[in-house]
């Protein structure tokens, strides 16, 4: 239970969010109020010794973002406040946007900018400030709007959730701080792969690539656009550079693209850790037979479905081989694609020697007749 | 571990033999990690994918059983009853009884498609229920008491128990101590989404149960929550029309005379009215159309504009706005035919103007061309039979089951 059970949840949340804020992805905690995330921006801000600045937008006109507009003689200059200048002259830290999911509709639109572009009035705020916000649900808040579909698409969700037992524990022992991880030098490069990896993705399934949600309560998180795939191909590169568990790596990806869009990507990446079946037919010797029962499963069955598709007897045999090969570690879960197998078999070929391997398990399950 | 035959005698072809009966749930089935676990006493799952089995009890089982109790335990995590098990407040001391609910849930469309569980399975009619529903809804009904006279309802008091394990109820268990690595969360929902995908996949084939069927659909498009859309478009639709509070450079603000040469806005506050269309023609449900008023009137209140809503009832005909208090107060004045056309042409007419038009209605109505203008439609369609709404208003779905 270690990995799965008290806060796992909660600590792949928190990872999560180091990753963001290493790799500088504008992140948005949603969770209800209470529940601490406020003070873990803020601790986290503390641990690495950076200036953290909290802008409670809901308070807050659009002008505080958009820059507070200044006559001086003949222009309109967009004064900066003052907590910009302060982060601009620190050259890095946190701004944190408390109450996200509050702000009426012209303070989110001021927001857009600031969130992605680190605009503030005339003030651009150095690379090294990172973005941070703070929402709770709106059937949560009272007086709450749900974010604006283009400020919903310039975030990364994380679920911000609270498990009893790890509050139990955080009350008694301390919360833990969530961590920026420091990232090695030329992580950047990996973005390259992770976003070849998008893209090899979407050419699969291009209907995924942009998909504006249809109605008002799923546009306030993360959709699938070709700024939000960017944004996760970043935060995946990111995350493996940072050595975080799994469950990190795909709360940030789920957090970026929206939930049915990310679960196809990391479905489809781990598709992409099995054989091709078409390479192990041409060459059955080379056949190597993942360890977990379910991905060995997932690899014979993909090398019975294309034989099945193209029954010629030479692929029929090579398949045969493969079978033979997984039959010794793994007999139940070769005898399923060898019961596909024997029902295409071409007009004039003998069965294979391997199908005897299969008789005492078959036999077994009751499967075999006559 | 791929040799998962490893200790347990005829796991293979138990797994073979579930995999041949139940295709569709194969990768499931692989998926689940066999360990042995002597003196246990059952066969349990934990949410980890991890499936402890006795050798001493297994031994005594044919394949078929051990195959149909590997087949009932990965529908256990498929369905998370772990998870729901929390959600539902299960305590320890009702933990026996949820298993029982979600043992019922499982076994009412598998039994009868072959599983061959050993012993006597937990089936719907013990819990004096009706096949087909939710674990939540069999534990509701047996923590209200099962009827006595029911036959077959005393006949699990007694009987031979296995525990599911914490995979069924999401309390751990003593013995999930070592053994192999726990299937990441992450990864469970993959699998999940997997499974749900080939299920769909088998659906052409046919014999797919019909509860199977209807869960995969709901993990590949989940239901969003009725009340959470409602209040969704209600919200926007006041907020797009008004602007609750919001700012505005059309008027300087009254602190500008203070702020030397800095450009303020200002503050503005328009309230929207809101009328609501109700439809009481002969088709409609009391009850489903008191829990959406009751929803509407709610979510008004909370956004403070309560005060400002009217209530129409409209058949083919249109009662009088009245102007109510609580949704109990509402009479369905109707029968007969409808047209909704009329109801927001009324709520159109009233004075002053509403912003927002709620109309409430099962959707088997006339509907006119377009929105009247200077007014937002939002449209409540109650029941699961109902017609699409027109484009141009915003519609939400309320199922039939809202109103119990």
């Amino acid at each position: 239970m270690a990995e799965s059970g008290r806060g796992g949840r909660q600590r792949a949340a928190a990872e999560a969010l180091g990753v963001a804020v290493a790799a500088r992805v504008p992140v948005l905690l949603w969770g209800a109020p209470g529940t601490g995330k406020t003070s873990a921006i803020r601790a986290m801000a503390d641990g690495m010794g950076w200036p953290c600045e909290t802008v409670i937008a809901s308070i807050r006109e659009p002008s505080d973002f958009a820059g507070l507009p200044v006559v001086i003689g003949e222009e309109v200059r967009f004064a900066p406040p003052a907590w910009a200048r302060r982060l601009a002259a620190a050259g890095r830290g946190l701004l944190f946007l408390d109450e996200l999911s509050t702000a009426p509709p012209a303070v989110q639109a001021a927001l857009l900018r600031v969130v992605l572009e680190r605009v503030v009035g005339d003030l651009d705020l150095p690379p090294g400030v990172a973005v941070v916000a703070a929402a709770n649900p709106p059937e949560q808040a009272a007086d709450g709007w749900d974010l604006s579909a283009p400020l919903a698409n310039r975030l990364c969700h994380l679920p911000w959730d609270v498990d009893p037992l790890a509050v139990a524990d955080g009350l008694a022992g301390g919360f833990p701080v969530p961590e920026v991880p420091v990232l090695p030098d030329g992580w950047e490069s990996e973005q390259h792969l992770a976003l070849a990896l998008v893209g090899a993705f979407l050419h699969a399934r291009p209907a995924l690539a942009s998909a504006p949600p249809a109605d008002a309560a799923s546009a306030g998180r993360g959709w699938p656009s070709p700024r939000t795939w960017e944004m996760a191909a970043r935060l995946w590169a990111a995350g493996g550079a940072a050595g975080v568990s799994g469950e990190a790596r795909s709360a940030l990806v789920v957090g970026a693209v929206g939930d049915g869009a990310g679960a196809e990507f990391l479905a489809w990446l781990m598709e992409m850790d099995l054989p091709d079946p078409e390479a192990v037919l041409a060459d059955p010797a080379s056949f190597r037979l993942p360890k977990r029962a379910d991905r060995a499963y997932a690899a014979v069955a993909a090398v019975a479905a294309v034989v099945e598709a193209d029954p010629t007897p030479d692929r029929w045999r090579a398949a045969w081989q493969v079978l033979g090969l997984a039959a010794s570690s793994a007999p139940d879960v070769a005898a399923v694609a060898a019961r596909v197998l024997a029902r295409c078999r071409p007009d004039g070929v003998s069965l294979p020697a391997e199908v005897r391997l299969f008789a005492p398990v078959l036999r077994d399950a009751g499967l075999l007749h006559g | 571990m791929a040799d998962a035959a490893g200790g347990l005698a005829g796991l293979a072809a138990a797994r073979l033999w579930a995999a041949a009966h139940y295709p569709f749930l194969a990768s499931a089935i692989f998926a689940g990690q066999v360990v042995p676990a002597p003196g246990i006493g059952t066969v349990a799952v934990d949410p980890g994918w991890r499936l402890w089995a006795d050798p001493d009890l297994v031994a005594t089982w044919t394949v078929a059983e051990l195959g149909s109790v590997l087949v009932h335990h990965v529908c256990h995590l498929l369905r998370e009853h772990g998870r729901r098990a929390g959600a539902a407040g299960v305590a320890a001391a009702q933990a026996r009884a949820w298993i029982r609910s979600a043992d019922a849930e499982i076994n009412d469309d598998l039994i009868p498609a072959g599983l061959e569980l050993p012993g006597d399975p937990v089936l719907p009619a013990h819990l004096g229920c009706a096949s087909g529903l939710l674990a939540e809804q069999y534990f509701a009904a047996s923590r209200a008491g099962v009827p006595a006279d029911r036959p077959g309802s005393a006949h699990h008091a007694g009987a031979s128990w296995l525990d599911c394990g914490s995979g069924a109820d999401g309390l751990g268990r003593s013995w999930q101590a070592g053994g192999p690595a726990a299937l990441p969360p992450w990864q469970a929902r993959l699998l999940q989404r997997l499974v749900a995908q080939q299920i769909l996949a088998a659906r052409q084939a046919g014999n797919v149960p019909a509860g199977l069927l209807r869960w995969a659909d709901d993990v590949l498009t989940p239901r969003v929550d009725w009340r959470r859309a409602l209040a969704a478009e209600l919200r926007k639709a006041v907020a797009d029309t008004a602007g609750a509070v919001d700012y505005s450079y059309r008027r300087p603000s009254r602190r500008a005379t203070v702020a030397g040469n800095v450009v303020l806005p200002a503050l503005r506050r328009p309230v929207p009215d809101v009328a609501v269309v109700c439809d009481t023609s002969g088709s409609m449900s009391d009850d489903l159309l008191a829990a959406s008023l009751a929803e509407v009137e709610g979510l008004l209140s909370a956004l403070g504009l309560a005060r400002r809503l009217r209530v129409l009832a409209c058949d083919a005909a249109v009662g009088a706005a009245q102007r109510v208090s609580s949704a109990r107060q509402v009479t369905l004045a109707g029968g007969g035919g409808t047209d909704m056309g009329a109801g927001i042409a009324a709520a159109a007419a009233l004075r002053p103007r509403p912003a927002v038009i709620v109309v409430l209605t099962d959707g088997y109505t006339p509907w006119p061309d377009g929105p009247p203008r200077g007014s937002k439609v939002v449209v409540g369609l109650l029941g699961e039979q109902a017609p699409d709404a027109p484009a141009w208003a915003r519609a939400i779905r309320v199922p039939a089951d809202a109103g119990r």
